[in-house]
């Protein structure tokens, strides 16, 4: 979802009664968004496996529990 | 456990996704069996093996409800491209349209407090607006698929 600032999510979080998950600045959803869609359309599309999807995140910076697949139910 | 999908389902799976861009509509079961002349539990069974290989998603009726990063029902976040809205599940997708066709698009986001609109947009490969805007994520990377409508 899309906030305004800290303080909004927070507020949201307490309205919904809902954990605090990662925050990222627009521009780095953008970045995101650029490395996760960009094959989408193709024809040769055929998923992604999770360690493709680790490689993206650690490209981007995006460290720790919340984005890694340890801990995989 | 479901078989992967076949050749001829990620076929499916492409025209799906060329339909939704090209009208805002997924096809329907009907649509897809008389595109592919193939009966509609053929069309069907491919649209499940295809949601267990996580390409898509469905709803419980089994018709198409998400090919990311587009939603095929209404959302608070919407890409504008050639005179339609094209809808995205969440914030992260409303910029995978962009990424997605490599394009640039305006994009409104409803914002979830104050119900008002967020307008920005990709210009140029670069994002314009929403300044200071910030993307909450509620699901760990490793639970997304096990309830991606939340994620």
């Amino acid at each position: 979802m899309l906030f305004r600032s800290e303080a909004e999510i927070d507020s949201w979080l307490l309205r919904k009664g809902a954990q605090r998950g990662a925050v990222l600045s627009l521009e780095r959803v953008w970045a995101l968004a650029q490395r996760w869609y960009a094959e989408r359309m193709s024809p040769h599309f055929r998923g992604r496996t999770t360690h493709e999807a680790q490689i993206i995140f650690r490209q981007l910076g995006l460290r720790g529990e919340f984005w890694s697949v340890a801990q995989r139910k | 456990m479901s078989l992967p999908p076949s050749e001829s389902d990620w076929q499916i799976r492409q025209y799906i996704y060329t339909r939704l861009v090209g009208t805002s509509r997924a096809p329907t079961i009907l649509d897809i069996a008389a595109h592919f002349v193939m009966r509609p539990a053929q069309a069907q069974a491919a649209l499940r093996r295809l949601q267990a290989a996580h390409a898509l998603v469905l709803a419980e009726d089994g018709a198409v409800l998400m090919a990311h990063p587009l939603s095929a029902v209404p959302t608070d976040y919407r890409a504008r491209i050639d005179g339609h809205w094209l809808y995205a599940n969440c914030a992260w997708d409303s910029l995978g349209i962009p990424a997605m066709l490599g394009i640039d698009v305006q994009v409104e986001a409803r914002h979830p407090l104050s119900r008002q609109p967020i307008h920005f947009c990709v210009d140029g490969g670069q994002l314009v607006g929403a300044e200071g805007c910030l993307v909450h994520f509620a699901q760990a990377f490793r639970n997304w698929y096990d309830d991606i409508v939340e994620t």
